[in-house]
């Protein structure tokens, strides 16, 4: 999953990236609001965390302004500024959540899974399709015969993907999108063996190529 | 002090009535004057006219044609009369019949004016004229009767007296008419400062007469400052808990990173004195934002701040699919500043929210103070917990820890709005149950 970073204080964000790889996340960091808002326009990200002391544009300004262009970007907004005020002007400029700092990493990926879940209409809890169990937390598979399994972080990163968007074409570069960031060398290559890969673990009934198009998960 | 409407209309009032007093008095007194004049020198051509007939013979005796004389000198009382005298003779008109003018000898070539009674009660005014005819000297007395004339200048005072009575009184009804339109303005600003107490406006409309412009300016201006200055400083406390924030969450990041590497007990420690920090400030900050009963700054709208708090709160539980049932009257009475009341309920809704099965019950009832009832199906509470919140002057540190730490905001926001906060048990619903009383001015 691809995510933005808008995030100011560069302590923070030195680990606030590595917690948030470790979770999965092809993670994009905008350190002013300006660019913030440019990103997050580039429609390639699943979600967005949100500061809103941000320098150049106000964080909110940059949601609300996301949201007048008709942008649905998921947004989590991150700040220290808790007063219930600021946060119910956070909701009414169109956050999905908001969380105060100080926090605790595990709440932040708690939430971010939660509005992740939500907004591809997922239930709660571990992602589950045709008899698989993804724990998003502990980054295992469990098949349908009970086994499980241990994924790497791009495996993960992909069958994530393909989980929450069952049914959907989606193409080698939507995939390359929401799984690598900015920075990374990029091989459309790498994704054929990685589905491979995955096919052998989840069987490769569910995971369909379309010639020229991309792939589909097929949920029973 | 008395009222400016009643001081200015009693003052007008009194000075038109002296002035048409006045006015009545002078020209009563003029008139008087110039009639007066008017039958003097008449009275002296009539002099002059007796003079022409009299004639002296070789004694020296008098003679007067009275066929030559107007007829009134004749009729008896007729109010015209006259006198001649001279050498020791007299010649009295005829209209005096026994009656005798006084006389006052008069050097010739010299005139004398009096007053005199004179029969039936006639007010006679009398001219003595000296004379020298073929040189003899001679008195010529004239008098005529005055009554007449007074009667018609009474008359016409009492005229002057009623129209003005009548013009008095409309000058007041227009006076009182002017007063109330330009005092209007005065009660316009009077329900303008009402409206501004009640949050209703925030500024005084400065289309006001010149003699007020500098009050209602210094009004504005005033609140413009305590506007900004409230916004300075609540501005200055959000960048100071943003400051403050900053190398906290770093902190807890990096407690949370090093999780493994660091004993139990040194966690614990670390991860609480975070949350201390965080909550104290939190709490300080909070507490100094608070407005209180300054008026300046947007007011709390039940209409319209209320349905985004309670959406807010939706979207943050959302996965509770909680059930608020919010009553309250279609329009609220509440001088009490957004902010602090956004914190105020956005606390103790959050609380609720926080512990509640499924159903909040919000009630909202405003008659002269304002009571909110907030009440969820929760476990509720010991309430020994909250006796200790309820309480003035609370330690900050003893309210951190568990249940109460939004709940010690909202106290003290209460507080500040001298209103009460009290916690039981929900009849209904059968968990916590808050009550907050605040008054509504």
């Amino acid at each position: 999953m691809r995510l933005l970073l808008a995030e100011d204080d560069q302590d923070l964000v030195a680990t606030l990236r590595q917690d948030l790889e470790a979770a999965g996340y092809a993670v994009d960091l905008a350190d002013n609001g300006v660019d913030a808002e440019y990103l997050g326009n580039e429609a390639i990200y699943d979600v967005a965390v949100l500061d809103l002391g941000l320098p150049k544009r106000n964080g909110i300004e940059v949601l609300r302004n996301w949201r007048s262009k008709g942008n649905a970007l998921p947004v989590i907004i991150l700040t220290a500024r808790n007063a219930w005020h600021e946060r119910v002007e956070g909701f009414k400029g169109g956050a999905d959540d908001y969380l105060g700092k100080p926090f605790h990493v595990e709440e932040l990926l708690a939430r971010l899974t939660a509005l992740l879940h939500r907004v591809s209409q997922q239930p709660g809890g571990n992602l589950t399709a045709s008899g698989l169990i993804l724990d998003e937390e502990r980054q295992t598979l469990t098949t349908e015969d009970g086994h499980s399994h241990k994924l790497t972080g791009t495996e993960f990163r992909l069958l994530r993907c393909l989980l929450l968007n069952p049914g959907k074409v989606l193409s080698k570069s939507q995939l390359m999108d929401h799984i690598y960031d900015l920075d990374s060398d990029k091989d459309s290559n790498v994704i054929e063996v990685y589905i491979r890969r995955l096919r052998q673990l989840v069987g490769s009934e569910h995971i369909e190529t379309r010639r020229g198009q991309g792939y589909v998960f097929r949920d029973n | 002090m008395q009222s400016l409407q009643a001081k200015l209309g009693s003052g007008l009032i009194l000075s038109l009535i002296a002035v048409f007093t006045g006015l009545w008095l002078l020209i009563s007194f003029n008139i008087q004057h110039l009639a007066e004049e008017y039958i003097a020198s008449r009275l002296r051509h009539d002099a002059e006219m007796l003079l022409s007939t009299i004639q002296f013979d070789k004694n020296g005796k008098i003679s007067l044609d009275k066929t030559a004389t107007n007829p009134v000198y004749s009729q008896p009382f007729s109010g015209h009369y006259y006198l001649i005298f001279a050498n020791k003779q007299s010649i009295n008109s005829r209209s005096l019949w026994d009656q005798q003018l006084h006389r006052t000898p008069v050097k010739p070539g010299e005139q004398m004016r009096s007053h005199q009674p004179g029969p039936n009660q006639q007010q006679l005014l009398v001219v003595s004229n000296g004379f020298t005819k073929q040189g003899h000297g001679l008195n010529i007395i004239v008098a005529e009767d005055l009554n007449p004339v007074s009667d018609n200048i009474k008359q016409f005072q009492r005229r002057f007296a009623v129209s003005a009575v009548v013009f008095l009184l409309l000058l007041v009804i227009l006076q009182a008419f002017i007063l109330r339109q330009s005092l209007k303005t005065i009660t316009r600003v009077r329900s303008e400062l009402q409206s501004l107490q009640q949050g209703e406006t925030r500024q005084l409309n400065t289309d006001v007469p010149e003699e007020l412009r500098p009050l209602v300016n210094e009004i504005n201006h005033l609140l413009g400052i305590m506007e900004q200055r409230l916004h300075r400083s609540r501005n200055a406390l959000g960048d100071l808990a943003h400051t403050i924030k900053k190398p906290l969450t770093l902190m807890q990041q990096l407690i949370d990173q090093h999780h493994a590497t660091l004993t139990k007990e040194l966690y614990d420690k670390l991860a609480r004195q975070t949350k201390d920090i965080n909550q104290l400030t939190d709490r300080i900050l909070k507490r100094a934002r608070l407005a209180g009963q300054a008026h300046s700054g947007a007011r709390f709208s039940f209409t319209r701040d209320l349905p985004a708090l309670i959406e807010t709160l939706e979207m943050m539980y959302r996965d509770k699919n909680v059930k608020t049932q919010l009553i309250m009257p279609t329009e609220v009475d509440c001088a009490i500043d957004r902010e602090d009341m956004l914190e105020l309920l956005g606390n103790i809704l959050d609380n609720a929210y926080k512990w509640t099965r499924q159903h909040i019950k919000l009630t909202i009832t405003s008659n002269t103070e304002l009571d909110i009832c907030i009440e969820d199906d929760g476990p509720g509470a010991d309430t020994s917990q909250f006796s200790q919140l309820e309480k003035r002057g609370v330690r900050l540190d003893e309210t951190t820890h568990g249940y109460g730490f939004g709940l010690a905001i909202a106290a003290d926001m209460v507080r500040e709005y001298q209103g009460t906060l009290s916690f039981s048990t929900s009849d209904k619903l059968g968990g916590l149950r808050v009550d907050i009383r605040l008054p509504a001015g």
